[in-house]
C-alpha cells in the first residue's frame, strides 16, 4: 500500500469528503487517516482534490465522526488517556439512540474502530438491566411476537432471570 | 428505452443485435478487451443509464441473472452497488470489498475513461464471486456519455469471508477478547428473520446483524442478552446464534475458563448456549461413577491429585508401614478407556504425605511441602507433563516458608502458587499467606503481609476467584485454647495495593450461629471448587460427629450478602471426599479419588460430579 511520498506532503495534504447530502468536508490528512476506508482509498488516489462520496452518510453524522476524530489525533500524545476517556463519556452521555445507531454504521463502514467500540460500549451500557418493555422503548422496536410466542419466549429465558 | 444508445451501440456492431430482448447476449464489436471477455467466458452484460442520479440499471442480459441469481426485474432501476452486499438483506458494503476499486470507478466515470479490474460480488445468495469487470462510457453524438456498459466475466472466490478475521479486541477491564473462527458468521441467522418489527427508516435498521451481535450482544451477560432477545423477533433469532454464547462466555468468564472449556465443547461437540446455561444454573449438575483401568499400585492413602488439561495426576502418598511415596501416576479422561499410567520420571522428589499438588495454566504442575521421611518439607519441585521425558525440578529458593503439612493452596493467574496455614513439626498450626511467581526466572516466596489473619488452621480450601482473588473456607482453626472445625469464609482481593483478608460469611455472626438454614456445617478436609463467575461449590469432608455429609453446597461471593445455597445434585454422591483428592478437570467435572470409607485402594472406582450434561450433539 503506498504511502503519501513525504511527511511534508502527508502534512499539507487536505482531504475532501461529500456526505450523502452534497455537503463536503475538508479534513486533515491525519484525521482521514483514523479511518481505515479511507486510509485504503487515499493509498490508492493519492492526495486528491475529488471529494471522496460517502453515499450512506448524513452531513450531521459526518459531522460528529470528524470531531471525533480531530480530538483523537490531537489528543494522541497530548492529552491524558483518562481526559480522553472523560471526553468520549461527554461525547455519548446524551446522545439520542437514533444518532448512535447512525453512527455505528458510518464508523463501521469508514472502519474506526476505536469509535465503533465506543459506540457500541455505550448501547451496552444502556441495555444493561433493562427489562423488555424498557428494551423496546429504547430502540424504538414493536413487539412482534404472538402471546404464545411470548410465553414461549418467557419460558426459554427464565434461567437467565434467576427464576 | 430510449433511442440514443441502440443508436449508437447500432453503429459499433458488426452483426445484429437486439438490445430490447433480454434473452440473447449481443455481439458487439467493442474493442479488444471486451472482445476477449466475451470469447473466454459467458459473460454479464449490465447497462446503466448515466444520466439518471445513482445511475439506475436499464438493461442486464440473461447470463447476468443466471450467474447472480438476481432477476431482471430486481434489478432495473437500482445501482449496481447491491452487488457489493452480502446477501439481500444486508444494508452495507461487505467489509472485504476493496474501496480502492470503487474509488477508481468512480473516478473513472466521473472523468469518462474505461475502466477494468477485478471486484469481489456477491450472488443474490450470499456467495462471492470475483469479478472481472469491464466498464465503458457510451457517448451520444454530441460527445455526452449517457450510458455505461459494464461487461462482467466471473470466477468462483474461494477465500475467508469472515471479515472480522484477525481483528483483536484491546485487552481492557470487562473488554470482549475475540479472535473469531471462519464460520463465524454464518448467513442463517439474516434468513430466518421477520424484519416487520421496526421501520425501514429506523436506523438500528442499517446496523447489521454483524454488529449487533459482535459489538453490542457479546459485552452483555446472559440475563441481558435473553431480555434482549425476548424484544422482537429479529433480536430473538440473533440470540440463537452460537457464536453469540461463545463470545458471551468469553467475556463473562474471561480467556482461561473460556480456553478450558473450548476444549471440552469440541470435543464432545457442545452447544455453547447450553455451555453458558448449564454453567450459570448448574441444572444439569449430577453425580456420575467412572471406572478406569489400570492401577495406582503400590496403594496408598493422603496422596495428592491435580488437573493437568483433561489428565489427573498423583503425586506421593503414604503406602504401606506409613512410608511416604514418591510416585506420579496420569490418568487422561479424554482416553477412550482411561488408565492409570505410571510415569517413570526423573529425579522424583522426596515421597510425602499431606502435601499439595497444583496444575499450572500450561502443562506443568507443582509439589508443596508435606511430610516426608524425615519431617516436614518445605520444598517446592515442578514437572512438565509435555517433556519427552519428564523431570521434576526442584524450585530452588534462598528463603522459604515454614515447613508444614495439611496446608492448602492455589494457583493464581495460571502461574502463581499460594500457600496458607498448615500444621508445623511442633504441631502448631500457621496463618501465613505465601505467593511464589513461577513466571519468574528465579522465583522468591513472597510472604504477603495482612494487618489482620484469620485463626491459623489446617485442612482448609483455597479457591481462586477470577484473576485476582482467593477464597478461604473451613479447616480446622483454633481458637483460644482449641481446635474447632470452622465454617469461615474469607476473601483476600490480591491486585488491592493494601492487600487483606476480609470476612465473608460464616461462624462469626452474632451469637455464633449461622441464620441460614442451607450453610454447610463447619469441616476440614472437604473439597472445593471454583466455577465460571467467581462462584465456589464446596462438598465432602470431615464434619462434626462423623455423620455422612451428602450434600453439595454453593456460595456466590458476589453477592451482596453472600449466602450458602443447596445444589440439587442428581446421582448418587460418594460417600466421602477431601479436597487432596479431588480436583476439577476442563471446567467441567470434578473427580473424586478414593476416601476413607471405600474399600478401593486401587483408585479404579472414581465418582465425578459433573457440572454440565457432557453428552453433546452430533
Amino acid at each position: 500500500m503506498a504511502e503519501l511520498p513525504n511527511t511534508t506532503m502527508a502534512n499539507e495534504c487536505k482531504v475532501k469528503l461529500k456526505s450523502k447530502d452534497d455537503k463536503i468536508f475538508e479534513v486533515e490528512y491525519a484525521v482521514a487517516m483514523q479511518s481505515q476506508t479511507l486510509k485504503n482509498a487515499l493509498a490508492h488516489t493519492g492526495c486528491t482534490d475529488t471529494a471522496l462520496p460517502l453515499h450512506d452518510i448524513s452531513s450531521q453524522i459526518l459531522a460528529k465522526v470528524i470531531e471525533y476524530c480531530e480530538y483523537h489525533v490531537n489528543a494522541a500524545n497530548t492529552i491524558s488517556e483518562k481526559d480522553v476517556k472523560t471526553w468520549d463519556e461527554e461525547l455519548v452521555k446524551h446522545m439520542d439512540q437514533d444518532t448512535l445507531f447512525r453512527l455505528i454504521v458510518a464508523a463501521k463502514y469508514l472502519e474506526i474502530h476505536n469509535l465503533v467500540d465506543l459506540m457500541c460500549k455505550t448501547i451496552a451500557d444502556r441495555i444493561k438491566d433493562k427489562s423488555v418493555e424498557e428494551l423496546r422503548e429504547i430502540f424504538h422496536v414493536q413487539n412482534d411476537f404472538t402471546p404464545e410466542e411470548e410465553e414461549q419466549v418467557r419460558r426459554e429465558t427464565k434461567w437467565a432471570h434467576g427464576e | 428505452m430510449d433511442e440514443s444508445p441502440k443508436k449508437e451501440l447500432a453503429v459499433r456492431r458488426n452483426t445484429s443485435s437486439h438490445l430490447h430482448r433480454k434473452e440473447e447476449t449481443p455481439s458487439w464489436h467493442l474493442g479488444a478487451p471486451v472482445d476477449i471477455f466475451f470469447r473466454s467466458s459467458p459473460c454479464r452484460i449490465v447497462v446503466v443509464n448515466a444520466q439518471e442520479l445513482d445511475h439506475p440499471i436499464i438493461y442486464v442480459n440473461l447470463i447476468f441473472e443466471q450467474v447472480t441469481g438476481y432477476r431482471a426485474d430486481e434489478v432495473l432501476g437500482r445501482n449496481c452497488r447491491f452487488l457489493q452486499y452480502q446477501g439481500s438483506f444486508a444494508k452495507t458494503r461487505y467489509p472485504l470489498v476493496d474501496i480502492r476499486i470503487l474509488t477508481e470507478i468512480c473516478r473513472c466515470l466521473s472523468e469518462g475513461f474505461d475502466f477494468e479490474g477485478e471486484r469481489l460480488n456477491f450472488r443474490k445468495g450470499g456467495s462471492p464471486l470475483m469479478n472481472r469487470l469491464y466498464i465503458k462510457p457510451i457517448c451520444n453524438d454530441e460527445g455526452i456519455i449517457t450510458h455505461f456498459l459494464g461487461v462482467q466475466s466471473f470466477k468462483e472466490a474461494n477465500f475467508d469471508l469472515s471479515p472480522l478475521r484477525g481483528l483483536v479486541w484491546k485487552k481492557s477491564s470487562g473488554a470482549i477478547h475475540t479472535h473469531i473462527l471462519g464460520d463465524m458468521y454464518s448467513q442463517k441467522s439474516l434468513f430466518v428473520h421477520r424484519d416487520c418489527s421496526f421501520k425501514k427508516c429506523c436506523p438500528l435498521y442499517k446496523v447489521s446483524d454483524e454488529v449487533l451481535v459482535v459489538n453490542i450482544l457479546a459485552r452483555l451477560t446472559p440475563k441481558d442478552v435473553t431480555s434482549l432477545g425476548s424484544v422482537c423477533h429479529r433480536f430473538y433469532n440473533l440470540t440463537k446464534d452460537e457464536s453469540l454464547w461463545k463470545l458471551v462466555c468469553q467475556n463473562i468468564w474471561g480467556q482461561e475458563t473460556f480456553s478450558i472449556l473450548e476444549s471440552v465443547a469440541r470435543r464432545r461437540r457442545l452447544w455453547w448456549g447450553k455451555i453458558v446455561r448449564e454453567l450459570t444454573t448448574l441444572e444439569a449438575a449430577a453425580w456420575r461413577k467412572l471406572t478406569v483401568g489400570g492401577s495406582v499400585e503400590p496403594s496408598c492413602i493422603n496422596f495428592s491429585v491435580c488437573a493437568v488439561g483433561s489428565k489427573v495426576v498423583l503425586f506421593g502418598g503414604e503406602g504401606v508401614n506409613m512410608q511416604p511415596v514418591n510416585d506420579t501416576f496420569v490418568l487422561d479422561l479424554n482416553e477412550d478407556c482411561p488408565e492409570w499410567t505410571h510415569i517413570n520420571v526423573n529425579s522424583a522428589p522426596p515421597g510425602r504425605w499431606g502435601h499439595t499438588l497444583s496444575g499450572l495454566s500450561d502443562s506443568r504442575l507443582v509439589v508443596f511441602g508435606g511430610c516426608g521421611r524425615n519431617g516436614l518439607l518445605n520444598d517446592a519441585f515442578v514437572l512438565d507433563l509435555d517433556e519427552p521425558q519428564p523431570t521434576w525440578r526442584e524450585v530452588s529458593c534462598s528463603t522459604r516458608p515454614l515447613p508444614r503439612s495439611w496446608h492448602s493452596s492455589c494457583i493464581l493467574d495460571g502461574t502463581k502458587l499460594i500457600v496458607s496455614g498448615g500444621c508445623t513439626d511442633s504441631g502448631a498450626l500457621l496463618s501465613d499467606t505465601f505467593l511464589l511467581d513461577l513466571t519468574m526466572e528465579k522465583p522468591v516466596w513472597k510472604e504477603i503481609n495482612v494487618s489482620w489473619r484469620p485463626p491459623s488452621r489446617l485442612g482448609h480450601t483455597l479457591s481462586v476467584l477470577g484473576n485476582h482473588k482467593i477464597l478461604m473456607y473451613g479447616g480446622l482453626a483454633t481458637s483460644g485454647p482449641l481446635r474447632l472445625r470452622s465454617s469461615d469464609v474469607y476473601i483476600m482481593d490480591l491486585s488491592e495495593e493494601e492487600t487483606r483478608w476480609k470476612y465473608v460469611t460464616g461462624s462469626m455472626l452474632p451469637g455464633g450461629v449461622s441464620t441460614c438454614n442451607s450453610a454447610p456445617p463447619p469441616r476440614l478436609d472437604h473439597a472445593a471448587v471454583s466455577l465460571p463467575g467467581g462462584r465456589v461449590v464446596v462438598f465432602g469432608g470431615s464434619i462434626a460427629g462423623s455423620r455422612l455429609e451428602t450434600k453439595v453446597y454453593i456460595l456466590d461471593p458476589m453477592e451482596e450478602k453472600p449466602t450458602w445455597r443447596i445444589l440439587y445434585v442428581q446421582g448418587r454422591q460418594p460417600k466421602y471426599a477431601s479436597g487432596h483428592s479431588t480436583c476439577l478437570v476442563g471446567g467441567t467435572r470434578v473427580v473424586v479419588l478414593g476416601g476413607h470409607h471405600t474399600e478401593d485402594w486401587m483408585l479404579t472406582e472414581l465418582h465425578e460430579l459433573c457440572l454440565i450434561n457432557l453428552k453433546g450433539t452430533d
